[in-house]
């Protein structure tokens, strides 16, 4: 097309600039309006409610930040997000390393059959979430699969079940692992897949042994791809609150719980509630935009 | 010699991926047992076969009301979805504008919210205008969810479509709607039935925004779903449900991407 565009009388090329700038709005117009009002303006009233310009007690309200330093001074909101946190990383940084096997072996074992097998690996993902969930409550409860099973084949008393097993912490993050960690393989597949393998062979040529190939080549052109799938995880882990509510118990309450319990118990503080959802909004954003070459890349290469 | 891989690290590593894939499947083969067996507990031992839970969860209105609201919610919801995706990748595909990264960072950008946070701001936005939450609000959230993924499929596919068959078909006179009916969108359909797929799922499986704006009396399969779960005397019916809708939506999802693939193969034969 641009090659043509020199060559084409002026009123032609005229006419089609004129076609195009008229259609862009036109293309856009309709999902940037539908994001502008369901998105970005129920942000801003977030906002209002957060600094009390919107309340639903009624009366009279004016701008305060009240509810903002009461949480940035507030031990059990931070305490709770950081204790999200640190169940986010671990989890994020654990099927990340348990990903990347197994991406690697799809990617450059010469396996026949790589992206069958890459299916069976994503299907559990494209299942209902709440579904699987499930699954894992049927399993661990203190009446469930795991203990009923040990009680029956003698393994330990029915007295004693291992009831940690089910509403904890660990539930919590064995569920969450369980759930994302198919899909985690994925932006790792991309990425080692586009791997040049000519590199492998020019190390391996220049004398470097596998280990070292693996460390200085493959490894580091790897990384987008790892970065991406942590951040894939992590991003949507730290503001979880289904699973930790069906599986978690008190001891596996998270940030996410605390967010929605502030809007639906039966008192109700949407003030505080709001503060909290902008807060987290805004570290995700904050790590989006950091992130954001190592994010959009591998995306776009997928599909 | 493989430099990627020695013989013995590739038989760990397929040794490796049996186990993760068996990890994978075993809770859902676990649900798939117990939904046959002749219990209210799903514990060992095992108590013998029955076709109960499938029959009283197939009588059971409350649960089928649920299955077809979220249907009704997902095919509705995707619709809107899909027309809005196709509108603005073919602008972010075909078109250069002023600000075109501002923008898709805009389009794009459900991707990463977390859904809490999306719940609540439409709960408020909904409660600050004074609509009353129905399917309809539900049905607006999960167009906001459903549409990056639309965009991110059908993006990639307007990219390999030859810009040439568009301009000969302006030259020949078609319209603009015209060149997009009868050139364009044949050449996207396979990538628009998989983003509708996408979106559909996508909606059907939703629980965190639609338990925020979910209206009353019609709510989706999920809200349905997480409110059984916390009633014991449901379990079996709903791990019987539970098995039905995986086996349902892992053949749809793998069907979908199966036709797509050939699907493109043949129009990739054709050489456009």
């Amino acid at each position: 097309m641009a090659t043509q565009a020199g060559t084409e009388p002026a009123h032609i090329r005229r006419r089609r600039r004129l076609r195009i700038d008229l259609t862009t709005p036109s293309l856009l117009g309709l999902p940037v309006a539908y994001l502008v009002v369901f998105f970005l303006v129920p942000i801003a009233i977030v906002a209002c409610y957060s600094v009390d310009v919107y309340s639903i007690n009624p009366g009279k309200h004016s701008f305060t930040l009240a509810a903002w330093h009461d949480f940035l001074h507030s031990s059990v909101y931070l305490g709770l997000f950081w204790k999200s946190v640190k169940m986010a990383l671990i989890v994020s940084g654990i099927i990340v390393l348990l990903a990347y096997p197994l991406a690697y072996f799809l990617a450059l074992s010469e396996t026949k059959r790589k992206y069958v097998l890459l299916l069976v690996l994503i299907a559990p993902f494209l299942t209902s979430y709440l579904l699987r969930v499930l699954a894992w409550k049927v399993i661990l409860g203190n009446q469930g699969v795991v203990n009923t099973f040990l009680f029956w084949t003698g393994l330990r008393s029915a007295d004693h079940p291992i009831s940690q097993l089910l509403y904890s912490r660990f539930a919590v993050m064995l569920v969450l692992g369980y759930v994302w960690l198919p899909f985690v393989a994925l932006p790792i597949f991309v990425s080692l897949e586009s791997l040049d393998r000519r590199l492998l062979e020019a190390a391996s040529d220049l004398g470097a042994s596998r280990r070292q190939a693996f460390r200085r080549v493959t490894l580091p052109l790897s990384l987008p791809g790892v970065i991406a799938a942590f951040l894939f995880v992590f991003i949507p882990t730290l503001g979880e609150f289904i699973t930790p509510s069906l599986v978690g118990g008190t001891s596996g309450y998270m940030y996410g719980n605390q967010i929605v319990d502030l809007f639906e118990t039966g008192f109700p503080d949407w003030e505080t509630g709001s503060v909290l959802a902008l807060f987290l909004l805004g570290v995700v954003a904050i790590l989006t935009v950091v992130f954001a070459r190592f994010l959009r890349a591998p995306q776009l290469e997928t599909s | 010699m493989d430099a990627a891989l020695s013989k013995n690290g590739a038989r760990l590593l397929r040794a490796f991926f049996a186990l993760v894939v068996v990890f994978l499947y075993a809770p859902i083969l676990i649900l798939l047992i117990f939904s046959f067996n002749n219990s209210q507990l799903p514990s060992f031992p095992l108590s013998g076969f029955t076709l109960h839970w499938y029959h009283q969860f197939l009588t059971n209105a409350d649960l089928r009301a649920a299955l077809e609201t979220s249907t009704t919610v997902a095919a509705l919801s995707s619709i809107v979805a899909v027309a809005l995706g196709i509108l603005a990748s073919v602008a972010l595909v075909r078109k250069n504008f002023r600000g075109k990264s501002p923008v898709t960072a805009l389009l794009l950008s459900p991707l990463v919210i977390p859904y809490v946070v999306l719940g609540v701001s439409l709960l408020l936005l909904f409660q600050t205008v004074g609509i009353n939450r129905s399917i309809f609000t539900v049905m607006i959230g999960h167009i906001v969810l459903s549409l990056p993924y639309t965009i991110l499929v059908l993006m990639p596919r307007l990219q390999q479509i030859d810009v040439g068959l568009e301009e000969a078909a302006y030259d020949l006179g078609a319209s603009r709607l015209r060149t997009f009916r009868s050139i364009v969108f044949p050449l996207i359909l396979p990538a628009v039935v998989s983003a509708y797929l996408i979106a559909f799922t996508t909606s059907f499986d939703e629980y965190a925004v639609a338990s925020f704006v979910v209206g009353p009396t019609r709510i989706t399969f999920p809200v349905y779903l997480y409110s059984a779960l916390r009633f014991p005397n449901n379990l079996p019916q709903v791990i019987a449900v539970a098995v039905v809708v995986m086996i349902v939506s892992l053949i749809v999802v793998v069907g979908a991407e199966i036709g797509r693939r050939i699907a493109e193969r043949r129009l990739g034969a054709l050489d456009v």
